[in-house]
């Protein structure tokens, strides 16, 4: 990879953020909150101007900022909206980003984009397709990107290889980084018996540069990841399973689906750091 | 066809079509029962998503409606003009006409145009912010040639003109509004402003001198041409207190050559 594309020189120690949602403006602009960085939803901040993007440039100039796309689609075989990865761009270049990321999903078919994050079937030509698209983008952004593991409820029966060797390839031939949602390979393994810890341990070391903690629910059919509760404990155990084998990576709270009050992330977010912390003091 | 596209194509034809009939049996792993279930929490997310977008950008149809009513809509709207882009606060610019054919609210007449104003309002929310003019940039020009440059609005701006009071329908729908909430439907024809002075949209009926010379400025007239427009509108109208009104205000944000 070119020296632009390059993984950044020191390795950064952020430790535990949250996700930055709307309820939560005022408590940030307020006074300062015991959160290491935090992430937005790219998409929220497309627009030129405006309240959100006044308190995004609010809130970047205290805390390290990383950006995650929900709405590119790496993976949508029949287009690749170039107009949405411009405004991708723009923010990026406004907001100076530590972190950007998108996941490892199609969205858009038929000539609609169905607005959520739809598994892929894991077969060489998927691998080709999704690097070249990795590739634009990294090109385009001028720098690494991370890529995350999706929950899926339903498996293409054409899936070729695992997830983790389809993220290992894919890290392989782009150079880009990988963002390791704990919970996700948790509701994964309920879902479809993708083992958690086989998935880890296919996926390089070097390359997690983010953690992402969420909670689940559990219904009838299957687990959905409704980023709706607190981090289950099974999923605790998998993140540090996870600290084991990656170390003490930036870690995010996510909380999208009936969001409480600040405090509630901020003491999930010291639950992550403790852990980090047991983590480093085994390992020291 | 590449296998990839064919697949997606398969998975996006069954979310788009309710009770996932025509479901070809081997694309997913599982029984036919549990993937039918599972295609469910896909389409639950896909319409979901779409119809939060909607009602935030809808909140006062969503109010004129009601939330069941509105939510059934949203799935009919989805249904007709499916989301195009990832970012879905580009989502629903059609439901002003959707809401002027849709059978089920024919008896709301001024429907699709407070639909039309909360576009305007939602696409002023998220423009480009504006600093107010700097009398400074006509500094060198003399005053004999301010006829000749071209007023510029605020990205914020938008103008609409209706038969139905929507600066009074805005202002009785605000979550802060207390007073009455008698609207006058047969008030007459309300021309409006909508603008963001800062953070929040504001939406405000024109005088007809007023909105001839916004209107003008929009559609690229010199400032002559505008303020002529605007006296040729109203025979009372000032042209120099309306200019510095809409400065003032910040609705006029430069006069460039």
């Amino acid at each position: 990879m070119g020296a632009v594309l390059a993984p950044r020189a020191a390795p950064f120690r952020l430790g535990a953020g949250v996700g930055l949602r709307a309820r939560h403006y005022r408590d940030f602009l307020e006074s300062r909150q015991a959160v290491g960085w935090v992430e937005v939803h790219s998409e929220n901040y497309f627009g030129e101007g405006g309240y959100d993007r006044h308190v995004l440039e609010r809130v970047r100039a205290d805390y390290p900022l990383s950006l995650h796309g929900v709405g590119l689609g790496l993976g949508s075989a029949e287009a690749f909206d170039e107009r949405h990865l411009a405004k991708l761009r723009r923010l990026a270049d406004a907001t100076e980003p530590v972190l950007v990321s998108e996941h490892l999903c199609w969205a858009a078919a038929l000539g609609r984009h169905f607005n959520d994050l739809l598994p892929l079937a894991y077969t060489p030509e998927a691998l080709t397709l999704v690097a070249a698209r990795v590739r634009r983008v990294q090109e385009l952004l001028g720098r690494r990107i991370l890529v995350e593991n999706i929950s899926a409820y339903l498996e293409f029966g054409a899936s070729e290889m695992g997830e983790g060797e389809f993220i290992a390839e894919l890290v392989r031939r782009t150079g880009c980084g990988v963002l390791l949602d704990v919970n996700n390979l948790f509701v994964n393994e309920v879902n479809h018996g993708a083992d958690a810890l086989a998935t880890m341990r296919a996926i390089p070391v070097a390359c997690v540069e983010e953690i992402h903690l969420a909670g689940h629910l559990v219904t009838e059919h299957c687990l959905v990841d409704h980023h709706g509760d607190r981090v289950a404990d099974e999923v605790w155990r998998l993140y540090d399973a996870a600290l084991e084998r990656f170390g003490p990576v930036p870690s995010l709270i996510e909380w999208d689906t009936d969001i409480p009050e600040l405090d509630v992330l901020l003491a999930e977010a010291a639950e992550a750091r403790t852990r980090m912390a047991a983590r480093h003091a085994r390992a020291a | 066809m590449h296998a990839l596209l064919e697949l997606q194509r398969a998975f996006g034809a069954a979310l788009a079509q309710p009770g996932g009939a025509g479901l070809p049996a081997p694309l997913f792993r599982g029984s036919r029962d549990e993937t039918l279930a599972r295609l469910a929490v896909y389409r639950g997310n896909v319409y979901g998503n779409c119809a939060k977008a909607l009602a935030a950008a809808y909140p006062i149809v969503r109010k004129i409606v009601g939330a069941e009513f509105f939510d059934a809509m949203a799935r009919e709207y989805g249904r007709v003009y499916p989301a195009a882009s990832g970012d879905l606060n580009e989502y629903g610019e059609r439901l002003a006409e959707f809401v002027a054919a849709f059978r089920h609210t024919q008896d709301l007449p001024y429907l699709p145009d407070v639909a039309q104003m909360e576009w305007l309002a939602h696409r002023a929310y998220y423009a480009g912010d504006s600093a107010t003019f700097d009398p400074a940039r006509l500094a060198g020009l003399p005053s004999s040639r301010y006829a000749e440059l071209h007023p510029a609005l605020a990205p914020a701006c938008a103008l609409l003109a209706s038969d139905w009071p929507l600066a009074r329908i805005w202002t009785v729908h605000q979550d802060d509004y207390e007073g009455g909430i008698d609207v006058a439907l047969d008030a007459g024809p309300d021309r409006v402003l909508i603008h963001r002075p800062r953070w929040r949209v504001q939406v405000l009926t024109l005088g007809p001198g007023d909105y001839r010379l916004l209107e003008s400025a929009l559609a690229g007239a010199t400032l002559g041409h505008a303020l002529e427009a605007a006296v040729g509108e109203d025979l009372g109208f000032d042209p120099a207190a309306g200019l510095t009104r809409w400065v003032e205000a910040g609705v006029i944000v430069d006069l460039a050559e």
